[in-house]
């Protein structure tokens, strides 16, 4: 899932600015003997700090190498004889700025990868540079296996990525442990999930978007009755095999093929950690509301409305992109993937996003996202400045040469190493509202701020080759898919997806706890697997509803509330 | 008995299989450690603190410790059971057929799936049992509503038992094929001057004279009971059907790859091993005492 959440993103942090470029000619490279050693920094009673600043965009003297454990897409197709680790990019690191990438492994992206980068830590046998998950880099912190980057950052980071950190507070405090910097955070981009619905079926059985969650039962049993979706049509898709039911406060909130909508609908916020009447804190999935949600579920599975293999299908993409189904939960970026396949197999499907289920009181209900990726230093690895020098050439460091070598190609995570997602907050927000004004006529390319929403202006510039009158119209008759297909994807996702998301008037619900606490370091994985079973069981109607109160009470039992009283210390 | 010229190139040639076992199974060993430590990678096992038996504590007072070594023992000893009397029944039906090209292309046919590994297996039965799948299209025929296997506890173990066997049995088969064949033929005709049906020729003369082999593979494969088969189950099981299909290896995965509790992992991990090689120890003194069979 995270795969297509970089790859897409990817291509909107391109080129932000260049007005960082100022700097002098001081020499930043060959100097590793007096930058600061990392590995050191622990008697507290020296270590003077380096005021100087370092031009970010300056060659290093002499080739200066870097390891780094690789997440790749195994389909992903480079351009000729180009590998993840000799691209078009890499190359141009290396001979613009001496920086060499070699690969210390590869695996595949998602659970291949995690698992690679957790024998990592565990065996100790760490490449110089990686990304983590926020469990992992705890762990790393614990282990004593990170460098400390706040001296490199403090000299090395270019204003703008200063900027970036600088606008998204608290984001570095978060990687801060005894006032050592840990790791650079990656800046997440809001997620709510909206509703899915193939619109050219509602049309045809002259029903309206949906509002409630009952408009959307009705919807999806007339998908089914009607035989919307072939001979087995299924009402509404979810969670695959290995997946989870609803994001939790550990795994980032990209709600994507998953049931969370339903359960905010209901006011119930499974797998984080809310406030209850009284201001204490409670664990979301033992609340009424998480079991009445359940109730509703397990209803209607048993309908058949959900789709009767939720946690054993091994793709729900697949059942996206063949047409199956109608119905599907995801954020603003889901258009990005199998809903391009299913237009490829059906012109018509004309898949759109409404900001629903809506709660009793009318309000759209989601939790907030927190921190996903941390890129990490090994603390032997001598050259740390390096890290950060990636960074800012990433995302500010693209020259005239750089855009004659790529020719225009936008250079995705499986291109650039480290890969990082930085920007401002409403990247998004911009990017959908001028866009809206520019297709209307009330902007022009001149009036888009290319310095600091460089992607926006990219897209506007293609704008009018993807999209047909009339300009407010998102349906898929109404758009120009051949013309410039690079862009219609980008074009249609956010401007289906993003406008329904932006409009959106969401009420945040953020989780108290957003990291483990030392009670759920042990206790965590029994916990999680009871949750898991119970709902799931109910869900499937294996298990009676009833069972969800004997859930709560040996989640209590077992660990729970002595993890809630350190919740509670942490409001 | 005992000629030491004789013997010393037998153990010139054990000795790359030694060395093999020191650096892969020997050295590893000391790993054990983190089962008895709060495992730092950082300060790497050696140094990590000790922390006794907090572990195994632990462990014991989880509910899950127990029902994983249920599942696993009870998945495990059917799947034994099946592997051994199916390709047993297997092979002593078509020991029967006398046409020689018809058992030469079944026996292939039959253990080609041996070598089909379960990712690929594991994706072919989750279709073939899915709620739109064939069997359900069959059991709708015969008026039986539609149902999910996958997800049934009940059914569960069942399915992991039976793919297994399916699986397997070709190949299990082929160890029975060649005990046959080196029953004495004389033996049968004997038997047929005697008068004996095909019946009693193969519950008197086919049967005992396969019965040590059968036994042997019975007590060799004890040792194995508490493998009930990592790559099976992780690709074909999902929370719902943990309580009859998590089985320890599954388990320590989740706790030690997924969940980094290092300690607690090795901790289950090293019960397994410990009750293995009890298993295994009392699995070979039988099948000397039963089958005279020795490996040392």
């Amino acid at each position: 899932m995270k795969k297509h959440l970089l790859l897409l993103l990817s291509v909107i942090l391109v080129a932000m600015s260049l007005s960082a470029c100022g700097g002098g000619n001081k020499n930043a490279g060959g100097n590793a003997s007096n930058s600061p050693d990392a590995s050191g920094g622990n008697s507290g009673t020296n270590t003077p700090v380096v005021e100087e600043v370092a031009d970010p965009f300056a060659k290093f003297d002499e080739p200066t190498e870097i390891s780094v454990g690789r997440g790749i897409d195994p389909n992903y197709k480079f351009d000729g004889t180009d590998t993840s680790e000799d691209n078009v990019y890499t190359r141009w690191l290396k001979d613009k700025y001496n920086i060499v990438v070699k690969h210390a492994w590869e695996a595949a992206n998602g659970t291949d990868y995690q698992q690679k980068v957790s024998l990592a830590i565990s065996s100790n046998d760490l490449p110089d540079a990686m990304i983590v998950n926020e469990t992992q880099l705890r762990q790393m912190v614990k282990a004593g296996q990170l460098a400390d980057l706040k001296e490199v950052y403090e000299k090395y980071a270019s204003p703008a990525l200063k900027a970036v950190y600088d606008s998204n507070p608290g984001l570095l405090d978060s990687v801060t442990f005894d006032g050592k910097l840990y790791a650079l955070p990656e800046t997440t981009l809001p997620s709510a999930p909206l509703t899915w619905i193939r619109k050219d079926w509602l049309d045809q059985l002259g029903l309206e978007p949906p509002k409630t969650l009952e408009d959307i039962e009705k919807i999806a049993q007339s998908f089914i009755d009607n035989k919307m979706g072939g001979e087995n049509s299924i009402g509404i898709v979810g969670t695959q095999q290995g997946g989870t039911l609803y994001s939790t406060f550990l795994n980032s909130t990209d709600h994507w093929y998953n049931f969370s909508s339903i359960f905010f609908a209901n006011g119930a916020y499974p797998g984080i950690w809310v406030k209850d009447a009284d201001g204490n804190a409670v664990y979301g999935s033992t609340t009424p509301e998480t079991k009445e949600t359940l109730a509703l579920m397990r209803d209607w599975y048993a309908k058949g409305i959900l789709d009767k293999e939720l946690g054993v299908r091994k793709s729900t993409g697949e059942v996206v992109a063949s047409g199956q189904t109608g119905i599907f939960f995801g954020p603003w970026w889901s258009a990005y993937n199998n809903i391009p396949d299913n237009i490829k197999n059906d012109p018509k499907a004309n898949w759109r996003a409404y900001a629903a289920p809506l709660d009793a009181s009318g309000k759209f209900n989601s939790n907030s996202a927190t921190g996903s990726s941390y890129l990490v230093v090994s603390k032997n690895y001598k050259h740390p400045e390096t890290v950060i020098k990636m960074t800012t050439l990433h995302q500010w460091g693209k020259d005239e040469e750089y855009q004659t070598l790529t020719a225009g190609k936008q250079m995705t995570s499986q291109e650039v190493p480290l890969f990082l997602i930085l920007g401002a907050g409403d990247q998004l927000e911009y990017a959908v509202n001028s866009l809206r004004d520019y297709l209307a006529g009330k902007m022009t390319l001149e009036d888009f701020d290319n310095n600091n929403y460089g992607w926006a202006y990219e897209m506007a510039n293609h704008a009018l080759n993807v999209k047909k009158d009339p300009m407010d119209n998102y349906d898929i008759e109404y758009w120009d898919q051949e013309t410039d297909a690079g862009f219609f994807t980008h074009l249609y996702a956010h401007l289906n997806g993003g406008s329904a998301f932006v409009d959106a008037d969401i009420n945040w619900v953020r989780s108290i706890a957003t990291a483990q606490t030392k009670t759920m370091e042990s206790r965590w994985t029994n916990l999680k697997k009871l949750e898991d079973e119970t709902f799931l069981k109910i869900i499937m109607g294996s298990t009676d509803l009833d069972s969800f109160d004997t859930f709560v009470e040996k989640w209590k039992d077992q660990g729970g509330d002595k993890i809630t009283e350190e919740v509670n210390e942490l409001k | 008995m005992l000629n030491k010229g004789f013997n010393r190139h037998y153990y010139l040639m054990l000795l790359p299989g030694l060395i093999w076992l020191f650096f892969y199974n020997l050295l590893p060993m000391y790993g054990i450690l983190t089962a008895f430590k709060e495992f730092n990678p950082g300060l790497g096992i050696l140094k990590s603190p000790w922390v006794g038996l907090e572990n195994f504590q632990y462990m014991f007072e989880l509910d899950d410790s127990k029902l994983i070594f249920r599942n696993t023992i009870l998945i495990a000893f059917s799947k034994m059971v099946g592997n051994l009397l199916v390709p047993l029944a297997f092979a002593l039906m078509l020991n029967e057929v006398k046409h020689k090209l018809f058992t030469r292309t079944v026996q292939t046919a039959v253990y080609l799936p041996h070598f089909l590994s379960w990712v690929i297996v594991a994706g072919m039965m989750l279709d073939i049992f899915s709620y739109n799948g064939p069997v359900n299209s069959l059991l709708e025929v015969l008026g039986v509503q539609p149902m999910m296997f996958f997800t049934n506890e009940r059914l569960f173990p069942a399915l992991l038992v039976g793919s297994d066997v399916w699986k397997e049995f070709g190949f299990n088969a082929i160890i029975f094929f060649s005990a046959l064949t080196s029953i004495n033929p004389e033996m049968y005709e004997a038997a047929a001057i005697d008068g004996a049906s095909q019946w009693k020729r193969l519950t008197k003369i086919t049967i005992p004279s396969i019965l040590p082999v059968a036994v042997l593979l019975a007590t060799l494969s004890l040792g194995n009971i508490l493998n009930a088969g990592f790559d099976q189950i992780f690709n074909l099981y999902n929370p719902s059907v943990y309580s009859t299909g998590d089985i320890i290896d599954t388990w320590v995965y989740r706790a030690g790859l997924i969940d980094m509790q290092y300690g607690l992992a090795t901790a289950v991990g090293l019960l397994k091993s410990v009750v293995g090689f009890v298993l295994i120890t009392v699995s070979y003194s039988l099948a000397y005492r039963f089958a005279n069979y020795r490996i040392f």
